[in-house]
């Protein structure tokens, strides 16, 4: 993984969840090591967050790969590998 | 203690349908419901207003009719969940409209589909009937009686139908179905605190937005069900076809536009048959 472009897609990463979620989260304190299951998202509040995401980069996800992410790395890999 | 009555006044109900054959069973829940109509006057007030403001009755004579024919009709609906194998086993009692492309959904094993109705007609035999094709979760919150709630999901008729919760920890669990070509079904017509206003019958209620999102976001199709009663035991099902909403970039446009789409679809359907809906939920807040 590219570390400068990871850091890049993690800022905006940050800056989507910041809008996005419902509950508030210390959101600059998410790192690529952070368990997803943390944010406090629910099966509801995560679809707007996923809206957002795509929105923001510009990309279709394949639901079925993201709900094998388990990290925010994960899923940064996941938005690079979608061409992030 | 109103907790505890109501478990024993559905006991009560479960046993007249348990010794009685069909149509007598069904004719005793009928009665329950019109009891129910008599003594619960708050409700009974809700139904009404509700009626009168949705405009399908002329005056209030005729929207108590209504009501009482809707409380008698969801006596029914639990005698016929109860005993949904005489209707779903005979081609006689239920017709069935599919659409094509809904129909192409439904025979694919690895296509999710997300199905949406409301407490209109018989929606329990609509998800038994749709559970032959796929398995399907239905979203829904707790009933607010707890004990009621145990005895219910206790006697269901299952085939591949499950309820599941509508906040789960589990972000990924909605997706994860879909992604599996499962289906998964919301009634969308109750006052949803964390929804947005759409239209319904001419006024703002706060409706539902998960199928919308879930459309959008898993890419999933989406369609609207409804199971109208036609006669006693006898049932027509049908499918709009697929309600497609393209992504526009912005999220709040896009879920009003499904949600307005939903909200006349069922609608539609109510206006049909305004005596075999819930009229007693509190809808417009």
């Amino acid at each position: 993984m590219d570390v400068e472009g990871a850091s890049e897609i993690l800022s905006r990463l940050r800056d989507v969840l910041r809008d996005s979620a419902v509950e508030e989260h210390d959101w600059d304190a998410v790192v690529g090591e952070t368990p997803i299951e943390s944010l406090g998202f629910d099966s509801l509040t995560i679809l707007d967050v996923l809206y957002d995401v795509e929105e923001e980069f510009g990309i279709a996800l394949d639901p079925k790969q993201v709900v094998k992410t388990r990290t925010v790395g994960e899923i940064i890999a996941l938005l690079e590998q979608n061409g992030a | 203690m109103l907790h505890f009555l109501e478990y024993w006044a559905a006991r009560l109900a479960l046993l007249g349908v348990d010794l009685l054959p069909p149509a007598a069973a069904s004719r005793w829940a009928a009665a329950l419901g019109s009891l129910w109509w008599t003594a619960d006057r708050p409700r009974c007030r809700v139904a009404i207003s509700n009626i009168l403001r949705a405009g399908v009755a002329g005056d209030r004579r005729q929207a108590r009719a209504i009501g009482r024919g809707a409380a008698r009709h969801m006596g029914m609906v639990l005698v016929e969940s109860m005993k949904s194998e005489l209707v779903l086993d005979d081609p006689e009692r239920l017709r069935v409209d599919i659409p094509d492309d809904v129909a192409a959904v439904l025979e694919d094993p690895d296509r999710g589909l997300i199905v949406v109705s409301g407490h209109l007609g018989n929606w329990e035999i609509a998800g038994q009937w749709l559970s032959r094709y796929k398995p399907v979760a239905g979203i829904s919150r707790p009933m607010n009686n707890p004990r009621v709630q145990e005895l219910a999901l206790s006697r269901r008729q299952r085939r591949r139908f499950r309820m599941i919760p509508k906040y789960d920890p589990d972000p990924g669990r909605f997706l994860k179905l879909l992604g599996d070509g499962e289906i998964l079904a919301l009634l969308i017509d109750q006052h949803a605190r964390r929804g947005i206003d759409a239209p319904f019958f001419g006024h703002p209620a706060k409706t539902h937005t998960t199928a919308a999102m879930l459309h959008l976001v898993a890419r999933t199709p989406l369609t609207l069900l409804v199971c109208r009663r036609t006669a006693p035991m006898t049932f027509e099902l049908s499918l709009s076809p697929l309600i497609e909403q393209p992504r526009s970039g912005d999220r709040d446009a896009d879920v009003q536009a499904i949600v307005r789409t939903l909200n006349a679809h069922l609608e539609a359907a109510i206006r049909r048959a305004p005596d075999q809906y819930l009229w007693g939920h509190r809808r417009w807040r």
